[in-house]
């Protein structure tokens, strides 16, 4: 008996472009990256296969385990804030006004500011000493200056942040609040539902699809932080803000390890996956 | 539950030219099953959403038994809505559903369980009270919701809003039977809005026929299909709708025109060319519609064209071997003569 | 004509089957909620679906043919019409796609919006219009591509009531006049009778039986062709050890104590009764089963009484 489906055979034809082209973006560069981490390199004819070398130096190495738990404790830091904020923004947007477009303008304005100038807008807003925000903080009898304190740099790198993204959050819960049709609201007000209870049954289980999508994009992108910190603080001070990226940097750009730093990339790369594969199957597991 | 009253409610959308409902009057007894059966665009909505609290009527008083509610909020009316499609807590189970409303109102465990209990059983939904809604069919969904409306002891009105849309066309006349016995025996005063005439005369003690924000008629489903007060409603009501007619294509002197249902005529095969009687019409068969046969003999719908206009009869086809273009006489038993679109009279032919 | 053969609608283990639809006549392909209906539209329309087969029309073999070359057009129970174009635009649109002179399109055009009365319509916008006119749309469009072979997924479901009874008096006059192989897909089974010159019965991806409606509705070959072609339900009894059922319409009250030659009498308890004014539905319990009758107009009858019902031993249906 034949079954012959034509489109799926053509669909593949459709689907080569693409492969070629994550092919050369993707696993040839990541390849190479792999090659040099199992290598000891000295000069361009010189090389050592080395094993598994370079990443047990790494997992050993004190910096790494710290900028490593630094990371992991600012990424879920900027989740817890800017998770429940951008919801809560979202949900004091007005649905059908006239504003509605001109808000949605404004909260997508730092959305488009280049890394780098978000760094140096912070870099200069929180100064101590001629910054607004630190001269203002200083001015309510609250020492502050981030450029000396590792707490209070570490906190600024977060409102940065939480500043440059809570937008996304509330840009995408914003769109999910909009989709729950009108029924539902009638209904939880016919129920005598509260507000809490509206948000709690109606409104949160509705979200949960942007919710992940947001989740997501914040704990990979956060996780590649580099831009800001390195403008903003520069690491420092001491190594109080160094993420993963920054550490990375200095050794493969620095240092010239490249055997290491390029062991520190696959391992690096593995935790976001696992950091977003740990999240989306235990939330998708919840599902059942 | 109360007695539900429209006392020349008007509605207005701001800035609109016409009023969407315009002084209507209603009176729905305590414990009445109602149907509002109106096309899209009658105003069905609108006088919903005027019920349930969500605005307000521009004109006239909306009173539950004696209460002038017409500003109360919808939480203040204990009223209760079904949707057309199912609307429930997604993150709660059947049971957690069922007893949200009753939580919210601060009841006692003891009174939850047993309402809870009452309602799982008289809809038969005990099998699935731990169960999330994704789970269910689309029937059990509405079943859900249908019992979410009825859970609480204290409701006054209880809406449906075209409820059997989302559900599949064969189980349809079952959640409309659940719907009628939980009805009859908890004595709720319920309305129920749609655009079907089957659901609406299946349903309801009494039925309006509502357009262009007016109620043409009410009364029970035998009024409103027997002796429409209004042309339109013989059209609406009835499937097909009501012939109408000029009054002298049937030789009636006392109306502008006349209506009958496809049943209250009969073919009689060829017409002999006498003297116009009566009742009595001949035309062209403009189309035969089987609609099933009964101990061999086949039934359904001829589509006429006479000189008048097209009528259509329904009933056994007296003769399997007419096809379309024949000529055949039509009897007609009985018309209802209107002037204006109004009812005037109604006429037994002998 | 349009031959399928080799037919398996699920991908497991269905009996595959054949079917022809003849030109110039409507064919309902009638059957529950996933019981494959729309994914035999989806394969003569060579969409992607689990279904599988064969499709020849007039000789020649469409399965190498893409969907966009196949001489097929598709209406679908959601509205679907170009957002941005005008309703002429719309109704244009595959006629444009074929080049065709824009004096033949307008012409063209201007014919179907008046069949489908919507010639008023024709300067605006789909958002514009109400679901029955975006509907007649939709279905002007499918008529312009004058494609040799129109399918129509439950395309009249979403409508009002009153509006669905008009258009179906129409479609069924404005598509008997086009010689083309017209494919209806429905689970109601009042369409078979309303608009169906030939009738494919569908249960769960296998085909139960084909005939035209009358010959279905007199000798269904199963319970389930039967059940699929009855209005609202079944009647099922045994008598001597074979399954019998009766449809709905069939069952009467019986007047006297005596039942009358050739006929059946049965009692019943009324569980509900219900009426639409034309017809009344007595809903009761006869031998341990569910029975519902339907009868015209209105009948004295409430629940918890007891009727002796009868019906013609004739129309009685054995298995």
């Amino acid at each position: 008996m034949s079954s012959f489906k034509p489109q799926n055979n053509r669909a593949w034809i459709g689907v080569l472009p693409v492969l070629l082209v994550v092919a050369f973006s993707a696993v040839v560069p990541l390849m190479t990256v792999v090659n040099y981490s199992v290598q000891d390199i000295l000069d361009f004819n010189t090389r050592f296969f080395v094993g598994f070398e370079w990443y047990q130096e790494t997992l050993n190495d004190q910096r790494f385990i710290d900028a490593f738990i630094r990371q992991v404790g600012f990424s879920l830091t900027i989740l817890v804030v800017e998770l429940p904020l951008g919801i809560a923004v979202a949900k004091g947007i007005p649905k059908e006004s006239r504003f509605t477009p001109i808000i949605l303008i404004l909260l997508a304005l730092p959305l488009l500011i280049p890394w780098n100038v978000v760094g140096t807008i912070w870099q200069i807003f929180a100064r101590p000493d001629i910054g607004l925000l630190g001269v203002g903080i200083n001015a309510l009898g609250i020492s502050y200056n981030y450029t000396v304190e590792p707490l209070h740099a570490w906190l600024t790198l977060v409102a940065m942040d939480v500043w440059h993204w809570t937008s996304l959050i509330a840009l995408l819960s914003f769109a999910g609040l909009t989709a729950i049709p009108k029924p539902f609201y009638q209904a939880a007000e016919l129920d005598c539902a509260n507000r809490w209870q509206v948000f709690r049954h109606v409104e949160l289980p509705r979200l949960r699809g942007v919710l992940i999508i947001g989740v997501l994009l914040r704990l990979m992108d956060s996780f590649m932080i580099y831009t800001e910190p390195f403008v903003l603080t520069g690491g420092g001070p001491g190594n109080s803000t160094t993420m993963l990226s920054q550490h990375l940097a200095t050794m493969a750009v620095g240092q010239f390890d490249l055997g290491p730093a390029a062991a520190f990339s696959v391992i690096y790369f593995l935790f976001i996956l696992l950091f977003c594969w740990l999240f989306y199957t235990s939330v998708v597991r919840t599902d059942d | 539950m109360a007695g539900i009253s429209l006392d020349n409610l008007s509605f207005k959308y701001p800035g609109a030219q016409d009023a969407t409902l315009s002084k209507l009057n209603l009176n729905i007894a305590n414990g009445e099953a109602h149907a509002l059966l109106g096309a899209s665009g009658a105003g069905k909505t609108t006088l919903l959403n005027i019920l349930s609290g969500l605005l307000r009527p521009t004109g006239g008083v909306l009173r539950f038994d004696d209460l002038d509610v017409s500003n109360q909020q919808g939480r203040e009316r204990n009223v209760a809505q079904v949707f057309q499609f199912p609307v429930l807590y997604e993150s709660l189970t059947v049971a957690e559903n069922l007893a949200f409303p009753l939580k919210t109102k601060k009841l006692q465990s003891k009174v939850i369980t047993q309402r809870l209990d009452y309602i799982c059983s008289e809809l038969e939904l005990d099998e699935l009270r731990s169960v999330k809604p994704a789970k269910l069919s689309l029937f059990q969904k509405q079943l859900v919701a249908v019992g979410k409306a009825l859970v609480r002891p204290d409701v006054s009105l209880v809406l449906l809003d075209e409820p059997l849309t989302a559900v599949e066309p064969r189980v349809k006349w079952r959640l409309r039977q659940t719907l009628r016995r939980v009805q009859a025996d908890l004595k709720v005063t319920m309305i129920y809005v749609t655009h079907d005439q089957t659901e609406a005369l299946t349903f309801a003690d009494r039925v309006s026929v509502l357009t262009a924000g007016g109620i043409l008629q009410t009364g029970t489903p035998e009024e409103v299909y027997a002796s429409p007060e209004h042309e339109f409603v013989g059209h609406f009501v009835g499937s097909p709708g009501m012939n109408f007619l000029p009054a002298n294509a049937l030789g009636v002197a006392d109306a502008e025109r006349v209506g009958f249902r496809p049943e209250w005529a009969t073919l009689t095969g060829n017409q002999p060319s006498s003297a116009q009687k009566r009742g009595h019409l001949h035309g062209s068969v403009l189309r035969i519609r089987v609609q099933g046969a009964k101990a061999g003999k086949p039934f359904g719908l001829v589509t006429m064209a006479t000189s008048q206009g097209e009528i259509a009869i329904r009933g056994y086809i007296p003769d399997t071997s007419i096809t379309a273009g024949d000529s055949l006489g039509v009897c007609v038993h009985r018309c209802i003569g209107y002037t204006n679109e109004l009812k005037v009279s109604d006429i037994e032919f002998l | 004509m349009l031959e399928l053969s080799n037919i398996c609608l699920r991908s497991s283990d269905s009996v595959p089957f054949i079917h022809t639809f003849a030109a110039g006549e409507i064919s309902v392909v009638l059957g529950a909620n996933q019981s494959g209906k729309t994914d035999l539209c989806r394969l003569v329309a060579g969409l992607n679906t689990r279904a599988s087969g064969n499709v020849c029309l007039v000789g020649t073999s469409l399965d190498r043919v893409s969907p966009r070359r196949r001489p097929v057009s598709m209406v679908y129970q959601a509205f679907v019409n170009y957002p941005n174009l005008t309703v002429f635009d719309n109704i244009a649109s595959p006629m444009r796609a074929r080049k065709q002179s824009s004096q033949t399109i307008v012409q063209a055009v201007n014919d179907l919006a008046e069949k489908l009365r919507i010639s008023e319509l024709l300067g605006r916008f789909p958002h514009e219009l109400s679901g029955g006119q975006q509907q007649r749309v939709a279905i002007a469009r499918s008529l312009a591509k004058q494609a040799q072979v129109l399918l129509m997924d439950e395309p009249l479901v979403n409508l009002d009531f009153k509006l669905r009874e008009a258009l179906e008096v129409e479609l069924r006059d404005l598509l008997r006049a086009t010689n083309t192989v017209v494919i209806y897909t429905s689970s109601d089974p009042r369409d078979a009778f309303n608009l169906g010159d030939q009738l494919l019965l569908l249960a769960d991806g296998e085909k139960v039986q084909t005939g035209t409606p009358l010959e279905v509705y007199q000798k269904p070959n199963s319970m389930v062709a039967m059940e699929l072609l009855a209005d609202p339900g079944i009647n099922r009894f045994s008598r001597d050890g074979t399954s019998c059922a009766l449809r709905p319409e069939h069952i009467g009250v019986q007047d006297g104590k005596i039942t009358p030659a050739g006929l059946m009498s049965f009692d019943m308890l009324v569980t509900a009764y219900e009426t639409n004014g034309d017809e009344s539905f007595v809903h009761g319990q006869v031998e341990a089963q569910e029975w519902v009758m339907r009868s015209r107009g209105m009948l004295p009858v409430h629940a918890g009484q007891r009727l002796t019902v009868a019906a013609a031993s004739q129309d009685v249906v054995h298995f």
